[in-house]
């Protein structure tokens, strides 16, 4: 729940900008949805200059402020973004990471004009404000789904009734490989449960009732299941969600005791980065090899030299 | 497929809690604003008021080369003001239902949810509030008030925490981006048990601990890496890999306990005494 202050999580926009000039659009959305502020201190300061009202009411005239720079940056944005979609119309599709490539430049203004009402809205410690600006970005959520703690892309991406998303988890619709970006559609489903540290990347479906638990991540395009547990790099079936069935508190209460055993099943199912079937011993000759091999060659070339010589 | 697999028979070890998810609360609602709007006003009536008195006693000219320190502390007692509206929601909420340890369900028919999840949304701000300070260890003030059990020596800025049924001993580090859990939600059930943490233990970096584990004295547990509900970390071992298993003998936590600090009853001094561990017990006369 409290959020680290070196890892600040958000705007959930990526930091790409392509051309200097989309700074223009951003501080134009910056400046008048300050100018409001403006408008209503003056107000403000009109209505109960010096009087017992001012000080009684101050406090609420700042959240009332805060508010307002929320609500008038969103719909600055939104009549940007309509004029921008009218231009392009944002799509899927494996594009070209460069200047020529229209849809890279889209893709990256539109990320830059939404980042000021996401950056102030998420400057609050109330959950709902997010929810808002997902909601008036284009991305179908309910207002009731926390998607607080971790880091979501505001565009393609269907969610379903009463999702969680864990702390620290990504939860993406566009990734840059090389010299790629991909854009694709992410659905989550009804009563998702995203576990803590874990990454969904472009493309994935996941069926309702489903938990990702923490530390695992899902491929480009992959597809989860109905009432499954995934878990590991990438996600594979753990197994059955029962944890919807009645009375199994007295259950819940017992603990693994063997740790060791638990961590061989896991070890199946996360990614290894290194050949099981070799010893170690084997490894190390392998290593070795190479090099020697190179020394004797090395050493060859430089008889041949002498030769010449 | 499934409804085959579903009717075969089930053992408890379906059941069993073998990974993690997070402790994120699971429904927001409009009425949490309840809390925010009376904490934000009261809080906010205290640091306009003593703002004010300021003008009022100082002379303008007076105040214009110490404003700096005047905002900077402006928003001390803001924080502070809020932390103590806080608490006092806090108290009247505990008063009307005791957070207790325990497997609850994760309906809003359930009372322990939904003052989960009320306790949750109170302790946000002022914790939110100090987060954002560039001292980094202002934030063990919110953590105390709130009712972790922590000391000064300890470390806890760059991680998410949850702010209740935690115990920690002397000189604890949490890494960066470490997820520390005392609650967890699966399915239908919300799941509250404590952590504990003992003296000299090490967190690594995006690491994830789950509720209930127990981490004994001087052991490490490395970046990366889990601990499953309710393990148990034995003291004097440096844990990796998810879940995270022995990896290795401590060896760095001998090196430390060189000096001993040693106290005489009877004159109530402290004296420290340095010790050489390594070095063998014949050679140690040379010294």
């Amino acid at each position: 729940m409290s959020k680290p202050s070196s890892l600040k999580v958000g705007p959930f926009t990526s930091n790409v900008m392509v051309r200097k000039r989309y700074v223009i659009p951003y501080l134009i959305i910056i400046w008048m949805s300050i100018f409001i502020v403006q408008i209503e201190i003056w107000l403000y300061w009109n209505l109960f200059y010096y009087s017992f009202q001012f000080l009684l009411f101050l406090p609420l005239l700042f959240i009332s402020l805060y508010l307002s720079i929320i609500f008038v940056s969103l719909v600055e944005t939104k009549i940007f973004l309509i004029i921008i979609n009218m231009i392009h119309k944002p799509r899927e599709g494996v594009f070209l990471r460069d200047l020529s490539d229209k849809d890279y430049r889209y893709w990256s203004l539109r990320n830059v004009i939404k980042k000021w009402p996401i950056w102030v809205s998420h400057k609050f410690p109330f959950p709902f404000m997010d929810n808002i600006c997902f909601k008036m970005f284009g991305v179908k959520t309910k207002f009731r789904n926390s998607l607080f703690e971790g880091w979501v892309d505001c565009e393609f991406i269907n969610f379903g009734k009463d999702v969680v998303v864990g702390q620290g988890s990504i939860i993406q619709s566009s990734t840059i490989i090389g010299d790629n970006l991909i854009i694709k559609k992410t659905i989550i489903n009804d009563d998702v449960k995203i576990g803590a540290h874990s990454v969904v990347t472009p493309g994935t479906i996941i069926g309702r009732n489903t938990i990702l638990a923490a530390n695992s991540l899902t491929t480009m395009g992959q597809k989860l299941d109905e009432n499954w547990i995934y878990l590991g790099i990438p996600a594979q079936k753990f197994k059955e969600n029962r944890y919807n069935d009645d009375d199994i508190e007295l259950i819940l209460e017992e603990s693994i005791e063997d740790i060791e055993e638990l961590r061989k099943l896991y070890e199946l199912l996360y990614f290894k980065r290194h050949d099981t079937s070799a010893s170690v011993k084997e490894r190390t000759q392998k290593k070795k090899t190479p090099s020697q091999q190179e020394k004797g060659k090395a050493k060859e070339k430089k008889q041949i030299k002498l030769i010449k010589v | 497929m499934n409804e085959l697999e579903k009717s075969s028979s089930v053992d408890s070890f379906d059941y069993i809690l073998d990974f993690n998810t997070s402790s994120a609360i699971s429904r927001i609602k409009l009425n949490f604003l309840l809390f925010y709007i009376p904490i934000i006003w009261i809080s906010g009536l205290l640091l306009t008021s003593s703002f004010f008195g300021l003008i009022e006693y100082f002379d303008l000219w007076f105040m214009f080369p110490i404003l700096p320190f005047i905002l900077f502390g402006m928003y001390f007692v803001f924080v502070f003001s809020t932390m103590i509206t806080s608490k006092l929601f806090l108290i009247f909420i505990n008063l009307i239902h005791k957070p207790k340890q325990g497997i609850f369900r994760a309906e809003e028919s359930d009372r322990d949810f939904k003052f989960w999840c009320m306790r949750i949304e109170i302790k946000k701000i002022g914790v939110w509030l100090l987060k954002h300070l560039p001292l980094p260890w202002v934030d063990v003030w919110a953590f105390r008030w709130f009712g972790v059990k922590m000391d000064f020596s300890s470390h806890l800025t760059d991680a998410w925490v949850d702010v209740e049924f935690i115990k920690f001993g002397r000189k604890v580090t949490v890494g960066q981006g470490a997820v520390v859990m005392s609650s967890m939600i699966v399915g239908k059930y919300l799941i509250i048990k404590e952590c504990v943490f003992d003296d000299y233990t090490v967190i690594g970096g995006v690491s994830t601990i789950a509720p209930g584990t127990i981490i004994g004295k001087d052991s490490i547990l490395g970046a990366l890496s889990t601990t499953n509900y309710k393990q148990l970390l034995e003291e004097g071992w440096i844990f990796f890999g998810i879940p995270g298993i022995k990896l290795k003998p401590n060896r760095f936590a001998e090196e430390k306990s060189e000096i001993i600090i040693k106290r005489d009853v009877d004159t109530k001094t402290k004296y420290e005494i340095r010790k050489k561990i390594n070095i063998d017990e014949d050679k140690r006369d040379l010294i």
